[in-house]
């Protein structure tokens, strides 16, 4: 094994939580209302039943191959080669996932924050980040978010409670007018950005955890919490903000965020809000590197993954500033193809490994790598 | 030409950061992949500053699994 560390039960809960708020949070609200206007909050539901069965299915995997990150597993199941080419398949989608959350960073801190400080800095900034904190090991990474975590749960109950004054339920009514089908485009949507990446979380899922066996329920709670978050905040933003302003603004939730107002003393708390993207998505990007790097390791034979993580930087940086062309090709990309591409890795590819793992356990499967 | 200068000299601090641990260690593997990458980054990051029209990755991708989405989306919508 290439890493030594371990991260406990808990670390790994909260790791799975602020993992998945991530980009949602931030990118996902106004493609849902734009799919299924004022029933966005259906779709979650949905895709948040789905994404138990799915966790049940990444337990599945874990379970068959103990002790072995994804990529090790895909190896193991499809042999050798094939099993790398895979796995180099598999890489680029945390790779690219970690291009395009520094370059949602850098876009959202340039159009609403700082607009006169060129992109590429941020992107510098936020990658340099990222890169020293995997260096520094997931371990440091899971360490982290327990300090960050009551800091986002501070900013979340923040905005719930200030906002609760401005809910108006005629928003959300009529109930269940989109359309079934609309309904089911709205959760490929979420699940998209919200579940199927949770694959990725296999690269640390159970080979890094401290003790084997209960590792299970904590990926199930940590899904069901931030499902959770992201349902009421759907939820908020289209009571608040009705159908029309969350579906046409970029970041509804930095529009319901700038609403509150206490007393006509605190205002413009959507700067401080926005802190709480730069946690989860910093721990978002901080995991896809992780996997992409430890991946991409792996498939080649390295003993450390820590010096490919500077130029793979680079690489994240260089890539983030061309990777949306412009803003109609982003709304194209998040909504029709990347769910597309994270079903393919994050639900056709695991039940792959997972069956052939099947037919093959009735030989021999837990010998492990050979290399 | 600072954009040029900005992708070289952090090309240089990565290099200082990282090869002489690598060559200390006697890490061959890591050294090739280390350079073969930064290879890659520093000339893609050249490309960009002398804002030469490089495409998305993204086209690729979605050149593969944009087909799969309109007939998923396109069953959804009727």
């Amino acid at each position: 094994m290439q890493d030594n560390w371990k991260i406990s039960g808990r670390q790994f809960y909260l790791l799975v939580i602020l993992y998945s708020i991530g980009t949602t949070i931030l990118i996902t609200v106004n493609s849902l209302a734009n799919a299924a206007g004022q029933d966005a909050w259906i779709p979650v539901i949905i895709g948040i039943v789905i994404n138990v069965l799915l966790v049940w299915l990444y337990n599945s995997l874990a379970k068959l191959y103990p002790g072995m990150g994804f990529v090790e597993a895909v190896q193991v199941a499809l042999g050798k080669w094939p099993g790398k080419a895979v796995s180099i398949l598999f890489i680029v989608f945390p790779f690219i996932g970690s291009v395009l959350t520094v370059s949602i960073m850098g876009n959202f801190v340039t159009t609403l924050m700082m607009p006169e400080t060129p992109v590429v800095f941020i992107n510098i900034l936020f990658a340099a980040v990222v890169v020293l904190g995997v260096r520094l090991g997931i371990e440091t990474v899971a360490r982290t978010t327990e300090i960050l975590f009551p800091i986002v749960v501070f900013f979340i109950i923040f905005l719930i409670v200030f906002s609760i004054p401005e809910l108006e339920l005629k928003n959300i009514q009529p109930v269940f007018e989109a359309g079934i089908g609309s309904i089911l485009k709205g959760a490929i949507i979420f699940l998209g950005i919200f579940s199927l990446p949770q694959v990725v979380l296999l690269m640390v899922f159970p080979v890094g955890l401290n003790r084997e066996g209960k590792e299970g329920s904590f990926f199930y709670k940590g899904v069901l919490a931030a499902g959770a978050v992201i349902l009421t905040i759907t939820i908020f933003c289209i009571m608040v903000l009705s159908t029309d302003i969350t579906s046409h603004s970029m970041y509804p939730v930095y529009t319901l965020a700038k609403k509150i107002s206490i007393g006509d003393t605190i205002e413009r708390v959507e700067a401080v809000i926005a802190g709480l993207w730069f946690i989860t998505i910093f721990i978002r990007t901080a995991v896809y590197f992780y996997a992409a790097t430890l991946g991409l390791s792996q498939v080649l034979g390295l003993k450390d993954y820590r010096p490919i993580t500077l130029p793979m930087g680079m690489l994240v940086v260089a890539i983030s500033l061309i990777v949306y062309p412009d803003a109609s090709y982003e709304i194209m990309w998040d909504t029709e193809v990347w769910p597309i591409y994270a079903l393919v890795h994050g639900l056709c590819l695991p039940l792959l490994v997972l069956v052939t793992g099947l037919i093959r356990s009735k030989k021999h499967v837990s010998g492990g790598l050979s290399s | 030409m600072a954009n040029i200068l900005g992708v070289i000299s952090a090309a240089a601090a990565i290099i200082a950061l990282e090869v002489p641990g690598l060559i200390r260690k006697k890490l061959k593997g890591e050294l090739w992949v280390f350079l073969g990458l930064l290879a890659i980054g520093v000339v893609l990051s050249f490309l960009i500053a002398l804002e030469v029209d490089v495409p998305s990755p993204l086209e690729a991708i979605a050149f593969i699994y944009k087909p799969m989405g309109d007939i998923i989306f396109g069953m959804l919508e009727r």
